[in-house]
């Protein structure tokens, strides 16, 4: 391949056979998609897009960036990329820390992975070799206990592992790969399809080796350009005295609660009142912050590890609280406790379940209960602590009504009669923003290829205010332009979801700066304006693949709640999510029919001949 | 009136809530001067140099950002009022 920055080295990993395979990377399909998200999506693609996500036919894909490991700031990132056994799309998951840089120092841009192991393996990277080993010693034991079994094994220094936990053993529909830092390659499932796989692990031993950019004149000045980006202090990313740095991702717990736009008990109401602030960013500094963990090559350090002073739990030391998890096992579930939040969390992190989605089975759990819907058994109280510890573990395990929830939400509220009461869409659950508070989410959410997803277009940043410098700034409760928005926001992040930068990038780094580090580090010309052609090419790959598998017209939609339920919380007091109307602004935008994409867009955008 | 504060704006005033003895009827404009005057460290924060609010802080009212209010920062404050004012935060 003519392309620099890439190691173009994928290991392609037969289970069934027990064969690895070393190859290229078709070069058109690195200019087309770039890599990690885009690049799996491809592969995800020519694999078949009928295939049953936890039969052996299944491709599961660590795929890097021609960015990660690199000089770059906020690059120790991959996707992990399959058919969804959650949704049924394709989805891709990222994850930061240094296991993704790792790969690529080991020589790596990808390892694709299909078939079944006949008993339960590892692999094993070094070196640029991919060795497929027993893990009959680590299969039954959760994230954390495999991480140090590993470390023992083969020394921590220059050591990564990216694993699975019993959920994903147990093929509980939404459970994740987590690595040696805590750091989750969350959403969609891509856990189970490796615990179909009877895959347990990634252990990478390599040490630093970051790949030198093709065109090293370009890239002094455009790394120089990102990098003041980051670091000026007016914007949240400055370390140590922006928002991001200083409070973390849980900063944002007090002002969406503020607008009425927090999701609070299963989204029944959009706010938490007064119990928001004991769960937030602020909270969390105040009383149990004990430091800062970063990934490779970032200056922000927005992760927050805390350690419990009193309670149950006390002692225990985890990271990361972030704003997602917070909410989901927090607000979502009438939870203020944030010890209780800092468990949960780190339980999640153990067994390999999505933090996100865990909440989602629960809180229907407790609306069900308050609406007597659980036809006499014992019910669950809303913010029951003690209670939703053991549930997490119960789904983990499949035992009882886990094993019910283990199947994500939709099954949930279908088991209780009242498939109402699933706040999800293509059947992942929503993350915590209330679309009635930030309309631009509800649109994200709704035409969101993996399903609700808050960072398909991350649209708070313009309706918060904190596009760099404060550039682009709309009204969180107008809906007028948000379908327009939306496709431009999906666009950019398709990009730097395939370079792939941390998504906090954006709140410092605009198309330019991504095109001027990708164009350098690759060796070729690429403009902004490239950045949102490439990155448009890449969303419609995706919905073509969903179209494929039979996911199209009318698959884009939000639960009634959030469109039909008026708010009654201060800030968004009245208004529901105007949907259709968005709808109708974005398919123009996009030129789909009905969530479809039509075939001249697909020629016009060179996915097929 | 009583004003709350959030994030890395805490450790310029002190805490979460401050009281501010500024009488009735009085402005969002008039607030956020009453407000920079008495922490002037906030002024930066707050306020490009023309004085007006930059577009990343939020001045809430009863949870609507000012200048989405009918009168925007000319907006009369009410006795019951709720007053958040945040910095710039975004997330994941």
């Amino acid at each position: 391949m003519a392309l620099g920055g890439f190691a173009n080295r994928i290991a392609h990993v037969d289970l069934t056979a027990g064969t690895v395979e070393y190859r290229g990377i078709p070069e058109d399909w690195a200019r087309k998609y770039i890599g990690a998200r885009g690049l799996g999506v491809r592969y995800t693609l020519e694999n078949g897009p009928q295939v049953d996500p936890l039969s052996p036919d299944n491709l599961l894909c660590f795929m890097n960036g021609p960015l990660t490991g690199t000089e770059a700031n906020m690059s120790g990132r991959m996707a992990i990329v399959t058919k969804s056994p959650l949704t049924g799309t394709v989805t891709d998951s990222h994850h930061g820390g240094w296991s993704a840089a790792r790969l690529r120092w080991a020589g790596f841009d990808g390892v694709l992975v299909k078939g079944k192991a006949s008993s339960p393996v590892y692999l094993y990277v070094q070196d640029s070799t991919v060795e497929i080993r027993d893990a009959s010693e680590v299969w039954g034991k959760g994230v954390h206990d495999t991480v140090a079994f590993f470390r023992d094994r083969y020394g921590e220094k220059d050591l990564s592992v990216i694993a699975i936990g019993q959920a994903g053993e147990n093929l509980v529909r939404f459970a994740c790969w987590v690595n040696e830092n805590d750091r989750a390659s969350g959403r969609g499932g891509t856990g189970c399809v490796g615990g179909s796989k009877l895959l347990k692990a990634i252990v990478i031993k390599a040490p630093k080796k970051m790949p030198k950019a093709a065109n090293l004149e370009a890239w002094k000045p455009a790394h120089k350009r990102a990098l003041a980006t980051i670091m000026d202090e007016q914007n949240i990313t400055s370390p140590r005295k922006g928002g991001l740095s200083v409070y973390g991702t849980n900063v944002l717990m007090n002002i969406t609660s503020t607008i009425g736009a927090l999701p609070t008990k299963n989204s029944m109401v959009t706010s938490f009142g007064p119990s928001a602030e004991k769960i937030s960013g602020e909270y969390v500094k105040e009383h149990i912050l004990v430091d800062d963990p970063t990934c490779h090559a970032c200056p922000v350090a927005c992760k927050k590890e805390v350690e419990i002073k009193e309670g149950p739990w006390k002692g225990l030391r985890m990271e990361s609280v972030e704003y997602e998890p917070a909410w989901s096992l927090g607000a979502n579930c009438g939870n203020d406790d944030i010890n209780t939040v800092a468990k949960l969390i780190d339980l999640c992190n153990d067994y390999g379940m999505d933090a996100i989605e865990t909440g989602h089975p629960i809180s229907i759990y407790m609306e069900a209960t308050e609406r007597g819907y659980t036809n006499g058994d014992g019910g669950l109280a809303w913010g029951d602590t003690m209670a939703m510890v053991e549930l997490a573990r119960k789904i983990a395990f499949r035992e009882g009504i886990g094993n019910v929830m283990a199947d994500g939400a939709d099954a949930t509220a279908q088991y209780f009669g009242h498939p109402e009461l699933a706040m999800t869409v293509k059947g992942q659950g929503v993350p915590a923003y209330d679309p009635r508070g930030l309309k631009g989410m509800g649109i994200g959410y709704a035409t969101s290829n993996r399903g609700a997803c808050h960072l398909r277009a991350y649209t708070p940043a313009a309706e918060l205010g904190v596009m760099p410098f404060g550039s682009l700034k709309v009204d969180p409760l107008a809906w007028k332009g948000k379908g327009e928005l939306v496709k431009i926001f999906q666009d950019i992040h398709a990009f730097s979801d395939s370079l792939d930068l941390c998504k906090f990038s954006a709140f410092a780094e605009s198309a330019e700066e991504y095109a001027a580090q990708y164009a350098a580090m690759v060796g070729v010309e690429c403009t902004a304006d490239d950045v949102i052609k490439i990155g448009e090419r890449i969303y419609n790959l995706e919905r073509y693949y969903n179209n494929l598998a039979g996911i199209g017209a009318g698959s884009d939609y939000l639960p009634a709640r959030f469109t039909q339920e008026p708010s009654t919380m201060p800030g968004s007091l009245g208004h529901v999510c105007e949907l259709d109307e968005m709808l109708a602004e974005y398919y123009a935008a996009r030129g789909w029919e009905n969530g479809v994409v039509p075939e001249s867009k697909l020629r016009e955008l060179g996915i097929i001949e | 009136m009583q004003v709350n504060f959030y994030a890395t704006l805490r450790p310029i005033v002190g805490g979460r809530t401050v009281q501010f003895d500024i009488g009735e009827n009085i402005t969002v404009q008039q607030l956020v001067d009453a407000v920079v005057t008495r922490f002037p460290k906030l002024r930066q924060e707050l306020l490009n140099d023309e004085g007006h609010l930059y577009p990343h802080v939020h001045v809430f009212v009863n949870g609507r950002d000012a200048p989405y209010l009918p009168n925007g920062v000319e907006t009369v404050i009410q006795p019951g009022d709720t007053i958040d004012i945040f910095p710039a935060v975004a997330g994941g």
